[in-house]
C-alpha cells in the first residue's frame, strides 16, 4: 500500500511542476499558433540561470526565481523579435525545422559554455530536507517548494490573463488575431508578450527543478515532448487544462511505482523483469499519440 | 424516375440550421441555379449533395442508388463533381497537370490521363494555357481551369459554386457558354450556386431560392424574379410593400 | 512497358539541367577511380545514403505536404532486421534488406492509418512520439541486443563478402550505395509523374478538392508515407553493413530523423533534384567542418551551432531551399 500512496504523491507533487513547464507552451501556442521545439532548450536555460545565480552570489536557489523570470522574458521576446518573427510567415515545415534549428543551437551553444556533465544544487535551505506523512508517503522539500510555487504561478498567469486588460488582449489576439488587430490591439506587441510570458514561466520552472533534478544540455528534448504531451492533454491553448494535464504526466511518469505496487499487491514475478523504469518516458509518447488520435481537443481545448 | 432526389434534407450544425428540410429532384441533364442571399445555406447544400459533409437527417438518391451516407471521394467516384468557391492557389501545378488530377479518377496511365486532359481543355478553350501555373492566371481563366478540372472525373452532375464570382462582363459571357456547352454537348447535369443574376436567370431552366436553410421557392427565372417571397429575401420586407 | 518509359522520361526539365545532371552522374561514376582520401570516399558514400534518405522523405514530406520527423524508427528497422538476421541465422544482406523493407512498410500502415488523421504540427509531433517509442523499446529488447546495440565483426565474415555486404575497402560499398541511388533517382522521376504523385500535390494544394476529383486522401497519404519507410529501410540495411556498429540511440534518434527531413528540406522539397542537392551541401559541409575547426571544437558542438544557425537562416528566409530559389529566378527571367 505504501508504494502506492507513495507513487500517488510522487507523481502529483512532479506533476504540478510539469504542468508549470507546459504552461509557457501553451500560452505561446494559443496566442500564436507555433509549436516551440526549443521549449525543453527554454527549461534548460532557465536551470542553469537558477544554479548558476545561487552558486555566484550564494543565495538560496529559490530566491533566484525572479532572475530566471527575467533571463526568460527577455529570451523569449529576442527569440521571438528576431527569429520566431520570420518564421511564421513560411510553411509549416520550414517553421518546424526553423523552432528545432533553435533547439539545437540552445542546446550545442549550453554544451560550450556548459560542458556536458550534469550539474544539481548542492546548497540550500530545502535541499536534501523531506517530511514524512506516513503511509509511505515521502514529500521531498523542494519538490513540495517547486510544487506550491508552480500553483501560485498558475494562479499568477490565470489572473493576468482573466483579469487585466493586458491579458484580455492576449486573449482576443490568440482567438482572432486579425479582428484583434481591427480592435487597435498591436497584435506585434503581443505576440512578443506571449512568447516573453511564456519563456518566464518555463523558465522559473526550471529553476525549480533544478534543485531536484540534475541539468546537463542533452535534457531538452525530453521535457520538450512532456510539454507537448501535456498540452495535448489539457488542451492546446488552455491554461486550466494545462495544470490538470500536468498532474496526470506526472502520475503517468510514476508508472514504474504503480508496476511495482501490482507486482509486489499479486505476487505477479514475471513483472519484476519488465524494465519499466527505462521504459517510463516511452508512456508519455504513447499518450500523446492516443490522446491526438482520440480526442485532439485534449480535456479543455478550443483550438484544433 | 428523377436522376437526383433531394429529400427533407436538414443540416444542423451544433445548433444552428444550415439547412431546413430541404426538397427538389432533377432530371438527366438539367441546369438548374440555386439562389439565395448570403448565408442561405447554399454552399452547405452543395457540401452535402457531394459528401462533403454528412447530413443530419434526410435522403439523398442519386441516379437510383441511395448515396446519403457516401464521402466525398466516394461520392465523386459515383459520378458527382463540384468546384470550390473559394481557391486559394498555392500549388506549384500547371494547368494540365491539375486537370490530369481528375482524369486519374478514371485511369492508372499517365498517358491516358495526358490525352483525356488535353481534350478538355481544347474543349473549353483553354489547351494554349496548359502549361502556366494555375496561380499565376487572371481570375477568369483560374475559373474556367477549375471547372475543367471537375470536368476530368467525366461527372453525371456537376455543382458549380459561384463561378461567376468577380468576372466582368465579358468574362461572364464566355463561362455562360462554358456551362451551356458543357451542359448541351458534354451531356452533364450542372448545379449552379450564384449570385451574379444575370448569368443565372439567362442560363438555367430552373431556379432554386434559398433563405435561411430553407427553400422558399423554386420555378423558371421569371417567375421567381416577380416571386414576392424572393424579393422579400434579398431586399427586405419594406420593398416589397413599397412595390 | 509505359510505366519503364516513364521512368526515363526527363522530357520536363530544361536541356541545361540534364546536361548538369548528367556530368555529375559520369563524376560519380568515375570518383573512386581517382585517388582521393578515405575520408573523401566516406563523405561521398555518407552522401549517397542521405541523398537516398532525403528522396525517400520526398516523397511524403515534399510532394506530400505532411511534415514527418519520425523516420529514423524505420532506419532502425532495416537496419536491426538485416543485422539480426545476419548475426543469429546468417542470412545475407539481399535477402534481408527486403524484408527489412516488409517490416518497416507493415509497421508504417499499422501506424500510418491513425496517424494520418492528425495535420500540421500535431502530425509532425506524433512522427517524433512513435520514432521515440521505438526507439525506448529497441533500448531495452535484449533479443537486438537492448543499448549495446549490435555489431558485426568482418572476421566472422571474411571480406569481400557480396551476399552479406561486408567488405574491407570502401570501394565496394561505393558502387553499391550508387546503384542504390541510380535506382532510388530513377524510382523518384517515374514517381513524381505517377497516378500517385500527382494525387499527393493536388493533396497538398487542396485536400477538399483532392476529395472532390474521387481522391481518397488518408489511403494517399499512407501508401507515400509507405514508400518513403521502404526508402529509408533500405538504406538502414545498407548502413549496418557499411558501419557495422549500430545502437537505438543513433540510429533511432530524433537527431537523424531531422537530418533526413532537412536533406529535402533544404535543397528543395517536393523537387527532384531538391534532396540531392541538399545533401550535396549538408553532408560535406558537416564533415569538413569538423575538419576545418579541428576535433576539439567538434567534440564541443561547434560544427552543429553553425549547422543550427544553417537550418534556421533557411527555415526563416528561404523556406523552399536551394531549387526553390533556383526556380523562382528562372520564373522571373522567363518574364
Amino acid at each position: 500500500m505504501d508504494i502506492l500512496f507513495g507513487s500517488l504523491a510522487a507523481g502529483i507533487l512532479l506533476g504540478m511542476v510539469i504542468a508549470l513547464v507546459a504552461l509557457g507552451l501553451t500560452i505561446i501556442f494559443g496566442v500564436m499558433d507555433i509549436v516551440n521545439f526549443a521549449h525543453g532548450e527554454f527549461l534548460m536555460v532557465g536551470m542553469y540561470t537558477g544554479l548558476l545565480t545561487a552558486q555566484a552570489t550564494g543565495m538560496d536557489p529559490l530566491l533566484t526565481l525572479p532572475v530566471a523570470g527575467v533571463v526568460g522574458f527577455l529570451l523569449g521576446v529576442i527569440c521571438y523579435a528576431g527569429f520566431i518573427k520570420f518564421l511564421i510567415r513560411g510553411p509549416m515545415v520550414a517553421q518546424l525545422l526553423g523552432t528545432f534549428g533553435l533547439m539545437l543551437f540552445l542546446r550545442n551553444l549550453a554544451l560550450l559554455i556548459f560542458g556536458s556533465s550534469d550539474r544539481t544544487v548542492h546548497h540550500g535551505i530545502l535541499v536534501g530536507k523531506s517530511f514524512e506523512i506516513g503511509m509511505g508517503i515521502i514529500l521531498p522539500a523542494t519538490k513540495l517548494a517547486a510544487a506550491g510555487l508552480s500553483v501560485i504561478a498558475f494562479l499568477a498567469v490565470w489572473l493576468l490573463m482573466n483579469r487585466t486588460k493586458i491579458g484580455k488582449a492576449l486573449t482576443a489576439t490568440a482567438l482572432n488575431a486579425q479582428a484583434a488587430r481591427y480592435m487597435g490591439i498591436p497584435t506585434e506587441k503581443m505576440n512578443a508578450l506571449a512568447w516573453g510570458i511564456g519563456g518566464a514561466s518555463v523558465t522559473v520552472a526550471g529553476a525549480l527543478i533544478v534543485n531536484f533534478w540534475a541539468v546537463n544540455p542533452f535534457m531538452g528534448l525530453l521535457f520538450t515532448m512532456i510539454a507537448f504531451a501535456v498540452v495535448a492533454l489539457g488542451g492546446f491553448g488552455s491554461v486550466p487544462g494545462a495544470f490538470f494535464a500536468g498532474l496526470a504526466v506526472g502520475l503517468i511518469m510514476e508508472i514504474p511505482g504503480f508496476w511495482d505496487f501490482f507486482t509486489y499487491t499479486f505476487d505477479w514475478m514475471w513483472m519484476a523483469d519488465v524494465p519499466m523504469t527505462s521504459l517510463k518516458y516511452m508512456w508519455i509518447y504513447v499518450a500523446y499519440f492516443v490522446i491526438m488520435v482520440v480526442r485532439p481537443r485534449g480535456l479543455f481545448g478550443w483550438k484544433h | 424516375m428523377a436522376f437526383l432526389e433531394v429529400q427533407n434534407l436538414t443540416k444542423t450544425y451544433d445548433g444552428l440550421r444550415a439547412n431546413a428540410d430541404i426538397s427538389f429532384s432533377l432530371e438527366r441533364q438539367a441546369l438548374i441555379g440555386l439562389i439565395g442571399p448570403n448565408g442561405a445555406g447554399k454552399t452547405t447544400l452543395f457540401n452535402c449533395i457531394c459528401g462533403h459533409h454528412p447530413v443530419t437527417s434526410g435522403r439523398i438518391v442519386f441516379d437510383g442508388e441511395d448515396v446519403t451516407a457516401l464521402k466525398a471521394h466516394a461520392m465523386a467516384r459515383r459520378g458527382i463533381g463540384r468546384t470550390f468557391q473559394v481557391y486559394a492557389a498555392t500549388g506549384d501545378l500547371t494547368v494540365l497537370e491539375k486537370v490530369m488530377v481528375g482524369c486519374f479518377m478514371h485511369t492508372h496511365s499517365r498517358s491516358k490521363a495526358r490525352a483525356c486532359a488535353e481534350e478538355i481543355l481544347r474543349d473549353l478553350g483553354l489547351f494554349d494555357l496548359s502549361d502556366d501555373l494555375v496561380s499565376e492566371l487572371p481570375v477568369a481563366a483560374q475559373k474556367r481551369v477549375v471547372m475543367a478540372t471537375a470536368l476530368g472525373t467525366k461527372p453525371k452532375l456537376l455543382l458549380l459554386d459561384e463561378v461567376a464570382a468577380g468576372l466582368n462582363t465579358l468574362e461572364i459571357e464566355e463561362i455562360m457558354a462554358s456551362i451551356r456547352h458543357v451542359n448541351q454537348d458534354r451531356g452533364v447535369t450542372v448545379i449552379l450556386i450564384e449570385h451574379v443574376m444575370e448569368l443565372v436567370m439567362k442560363v438555367s431552366e430552373r431556379v432554386i431560392v434559398l433563405d435561411y436553410g430553407a427553400k422558399i421557392a423554386e420555378g423558371s427565372p421569371e417567375s421567381i424574379a416577380k416571386d414576392p417571397k424572393v424579393i422579400k429575401a434579398y431586399l427586405g420586407e419594406r420593398y416589397v410593400k413599397e412595390h | 512497358m509505359e510505366t519503364l518509359k516513364n521512368a526515363f522520361d526527363f522530357s520536363d526539365f530544361p536541356r541545361m539541367d540534364l546536361v548538369i545532371a548528367g556530368a555529375v552522374a559520369l563524376v560519380f561514376l568515375v570518383f573512386p577511380l581517382f585517388p582521393t582520401s578515405s575520408y573523401a570516399m566516406a563523405t561521398m558514400i555518407q552522401f549517397f545514403m542521405f541523398a537516398l534518405y532525403g528522396m525517400g522523405w520526398n516523397t511524403i514530406g515534399g510532394y506530400g505536404g505532411q511534415v514527418d520527423l519520425g523516420k529514423a524508427q524505420y532506419v532502425g528497422i532495416g537496419a536491426y532486421t538485416t543485422g539480426v538476421l545476419l548475426i543469429r541465422w546468417d542470412i545475407p544482406f539481399w535477402v534481408s534488406m527486403p524484408v527489412g523493407m516488409a517490416i518497416a512498410v507493415i509497421w508504417s500502415f499499422i501506424i500510418g492509418y491513425p496517424l494520418f488523421r492528425l495535420k500540421g504540427h500535431y502530425f509532425a509531433i506524433a512522427t517524433i512520439a512513435t520514432s521515440l517509442v521505438l526507439k525506448d523499446l529497441f533500448t531495452v529488447w535484449s533479443f537486438v541486443g537492448a543499448a549495446r546495440g549490435l555489431e558485426i565483426s568482418p572476421i566472422t565474415y571474411p571480406p569481400p563478402d557480396y551476399l552479406r555486404l561486408i567488405f574491407r575497402e570502401d570501394i565496394y560499398y561505393y558502387y553499391t550505395i550508387l546503384g542504390f541511388f541510380f535506382l532510388g533517382f530513377i524510382y523518384m522521376n517515374w514517381f513524381r509523374s505517377s497516378r500517385l504523385g500527382f494525387q499527393l500535390r493536388c493533396i497538398k494544394d487542396s485536400e477538399d478538392m483532392a476529395r472532390s476529383l474521387g481522391i481518397n486522401v488518408h489511403w494517399a497519404k499512407i501508401k507515400a508515407y509507405a514508400i518513403a519507410t521502404a526508402f529509408v529501410s533500405m538504406v538502414g540495411s545498407f548502413h549496418v553493413c557499411y558501419i557495422k556498429v549500430i545502437e537505438p540511440v543513433d540510429i533511432m534518434s530524433l537527431d537523424l530523423s531531422i537530418l533526413i527531413a532537412l536533406m529535402a528540406m533544404l535543397g528543395g522539397a517536393g523537387s527532384l533534384w531538391g534532396p540531392i542537392i541538399g545533401a550535396g551541401v549538408l553532408i560535406p559541409l558537416r564533415s569538413y567542418l569538423k575538419e576545418w575547426l579541428g576535433a576539439a571544437a567538434g567534440l564541443v558542438g561547434i560544427d552543429l551551432i553553425l549547422y543550427a544557425l544553417i537550418i534556421m537562416i533557411v527555415s526563416a528566409f528561404e523556406p523552399r531551399g536551394i531549387w526553390g530559389i533556383v526556380e523562382k529566378v528562372r520564373r522571373r527571367k522567363r518574364r
